[in-house]
């Protein structure tokens, strides 16, 4: 089976996700592998308080079309007008 | 500049796609004010460059942007400063270059107590009054007012601004009362003030400010460099220099970088001159009347050397050969250095990066010494020299002659090269396809066709190519494949291509900026903004952004890429459209910095740097 990861949204709203994909953030990865205890990197759950389950949904999305970028599926990533602020203040704190 | 991550990178585009898109978000308030400084300063920059900013949108960065560049913008005028006043966090404001800011228009900026840099270089109608509204910007740590209409009162005025770390006064008639006054600034690290009215007796004043790193003297009449304890950078081009005080010496300890371009020195300056500066790292004595070189000998932490246009020759490349060891940066260009020079200096220069030899009797083998003995070279300059492309083999095949330029491979992070000169053939330039590394390749000879055009696109780093007063034809433009790299083709004095030829291959590439006397101004890249501040180039840069500045914001009716309505029409149809009625719809005059103007512009630059 392969490893998940469950991102919560500020609504609790819950994604369950491949860890790959949620790694493409480096935010995400130093969570998830530092070696410090974090208790994100012993259950794989991580809380964003400050995402909206909108965005959080999108920032997934992202995750996995930037795997399929990068193994050379050169597709476009369509963002709505709107959501650009809020996206990328969450994708400047996740490092995406 | 911090490099945004990859989405944010893709949010910024989204975000500034159109004006449509701009009116999708501007709304989202609460979003805005928490936009961090640095994500609201990267989307204003975006919003600049796609040209959808207009000043009420400003209202909406208020509360987040810390740094605002609006260098060069012709638009920028009361109304956008009217919003820029409630800007509570500004930091740092960039208004050089904008035509139409003057006194009244910086009114505004009294109320930013965060401001604490301030660029009005070159704002030509900012005088005395609007030196007066700075005054409440108490925070002010840089400013720069060179060459704007101030005057000596007005300089004067700057000496309540305590907190002045650097002041560029260059061009202003600064007086010897004013630096006497301006010692009021003790914070004051870098001081700028060419062309100044400064004599010897007021440089005397430079010596009290006791923080001073930078000091730029060029184009006054000092003749004396003033021994300022901690001071790193000195300036004195064109300067006189004739005596030294020869007591204090030692005190110019610290100092790094030494600009002497065209100054003169007397008989007895040039021997003492440059005694105890074995510190310096940067040496610039070009256009000097310098005849001995010996004192190079004892600057042992040199990088950066130049020597273009000077007496310097062969007999002196020994003493650049002995601080060899630390040196990145050469250029000779405009020497009496030959192939015998070279191959002293190969071998002594071992991490040397950029070297011109441009204008020098250098020959063909001079390329063998450099590609074999230089390993670190990444820019070269060898154009107007004695390079033929070919090395005569001496031996009994007679009139066999091998390419030189192949030599070049060796030179694994070569990506700048420039081969300006008449004589070169497509021949001789044939090897220049194997050099995979080049992003920067110039070339400027009548013997020159097709064919080498056709040989080049296979260089896949290529960014900007120049084959000048070529003999292209317009069937080989037409098939010319270019490096997906591609972003500037510069083909002027490439006189058999037609005006058709061009427009297709603008058409065909829109992301390649082609210069040509047919080839209009392209308004969309503007690779020139990263130039540093008053950079020779720059002016001329400037000139050509704010030509392409030159959009009317009123009349979003004609269309865009037609600036100057001379060029979308040709005489005939103008005279024709003199009496229509829709020649009312055109931009007010305002809007267009006239021609002159930007001749003038550059003139004076030119006299200047």
């Amino acid at each position: 089976m392969r490893e998940t990861v469950k991102l919560i949204s500020m609504e609790g709203f819950e994604f369950v996700i491949d860890r790959e994909a949620a790694m493409v953030s480096q935010t995400i990865r130093s969570m998830l592998t530092s070696p410090g205890g974090f208790s994100e990197s012993k259950d794989g759950v991580v809380t964003f308080p400050d995402i909206s389950t909108t965005i959080l949904e999108k920032i997934c999305q992202y995750f996995y079309w930037s795997l399929q970028y990068s193994r050379g599926k050169e597709t476009e990533f369509y963002i709505e007008p709107e959501l650009t602020l809020e996206l990328m203040m969450a994708a400047n704190y996740l490092h995406t | 500049m911090e490099k945004e991550s990859p989405l944010v990178r893709l949010c910024l585009e989204e975000a500034c796609k159109s004006g449509e898109s701009v009116e999708r978000w501007r709304l989202q308030r609460r979003s805005l004010e928490r936009l961090p400084p640095h994500l609201a300063d990267a989307l204003l920059r975006h919003l600049l460059a796609r040209r959808l900013l207009f000043p009420s949108l400003l209202e909406v960065f208020k509360h987040s942007v810390e740094k605002i560049d609006f260098r060069g913008e012709s638009s920028i005028n009361a109304e956008w400063m009217a919003y820029i006043g409630g800007f509570l966090n500004l930091s740092s404001l960039n208004l050089s270059d904008c035509p139409r800011i003057n006194n009244s228009t910086l009114w505004p900026i009294t109320g930013l107590t965060s401001l604490k840099e301030l660029d009005l270089s070159r704002c030509s109608k900012v005088t005395d009054a609007g030196i007066k509204h700075l005054q409440s910007v108490a925070n002010l740590e840089k400013l720069w007012i060179s060459q704007t209409g101030v005057t000596e009162a007005g300089i004067s005025l700057l000496a309540s601004l305590r907190n002045l770390c650097l002041l560029d006064l260059g061009g202003l008639p600064v007086t010897d009362h004013n630096l006497s006054s301006l010692q009021a600034l003790t914070k004051l690290e870098y001081l700028d003030i060419w062309g100044s009215n400064v004599t010897n007796q007021g440089a005397v004043g430079i010596l009290k400010f006791p923080n001073l790193s930078f000091l730029n003297l060029s184009w006054t009449s000092v003749t004396q460099a003033p021994n300022v304890p901690h001071l790193e950078c000195l300036h004195m081009n064109k300067c006189t220099l004739l005596s030294i005080e020869i007591t204090h010496t030692s005190a110019s300890a610290s100092l790094k970088k030494l600009v002497l371009s065209g100054a003169t020195f007397s008989a007895e300056t040039e021997t003492f001159f440059f005694t105890n500066k074995s510190s310096v790292t940067y040496l610039d004595v070009s256009k000097t009347s310098l005849q001995n070189f010996a004192f190079l000998e004892t600057m042992t932490k040199l990088e950066h050397l130049d020597l273009s246009s000077t007496a310097f020759g062969d007999d002196s490349v020994e003493f650049v050969a002995c601080v060899g060891d630390t040196l990145r940066n050469l250029n000779v260009s405009d020497t009496k250095i030959t192939t015998a020079g070279v191959e002293i200096l190969s071998g002594h220069v071992p991490k040397l990066e950029t070297l011109s030899l441009s204008q020098t009797f250098v020959d063909d083998l001079s390329i063998l010494y450099i590609s074999t003995m230089m390993p670190c070279i990444n820019a070269l300059d060898l154009s107007m020299t004695s390079i033929r492309g070919f090395i005569q083999q001496q031996e009994e095949e007679s009139k066999k002659s091998k390419p030189s330029l192949a030599a070049l491979q060796s030179l694994t992070s070569l990506g700048t090269l420039s081969l300006e000169h008449p004589y070169l053939s497509d021949n001789a330039l044939s090897p220049l396809s194997s050099l995979t590394g080049l992003t920067h390749l110039s070339l400027r000879s009548t013997s020159l066709t097709d064919f080498t055009l056709h040989n080049l696109s296979s260089l896949p780093n290529l960014v900007s190519l120049g084959v000048r007063d070529a003999v292209l034809t317009s069937i080989g433009l037409e098939k010319f494949k270019p490096p997906l790299t591609l972003r500037t083709l510069d083909l002027r004095g490439c006189w058999l291509l037609t005006k058709d030829a061009i427009a297709g291959f603008c058409k065909r590439h829109p992301h390649i900026k082609v210069r040509h006397e047919f080839a209009q101004e392209s308004s969309s890249l503007d690779q020139n903004r990263l130039l540093p501040r008053s950079s020779p180039q720059q002016s001329f840069a400037k000139t050509s952004r704010r030509k392409s500045n030159q959009r009317p914001e009123t009349s979003a009716a004609v269309s865009r890429s037609f600036i100057d309505q001379r060029v979308k029409y040709n005489r005939d149809e103008l005279v024709a459209l003199q009496d229509s009625p829709s020649s009312r719809l055109l931009p007010r005059e305002g809007n267009f910095v006239s021609v002159p103007e930007i001749l003038a512009d550059s003139v004076i630059h030119m006299v200047i740097q």
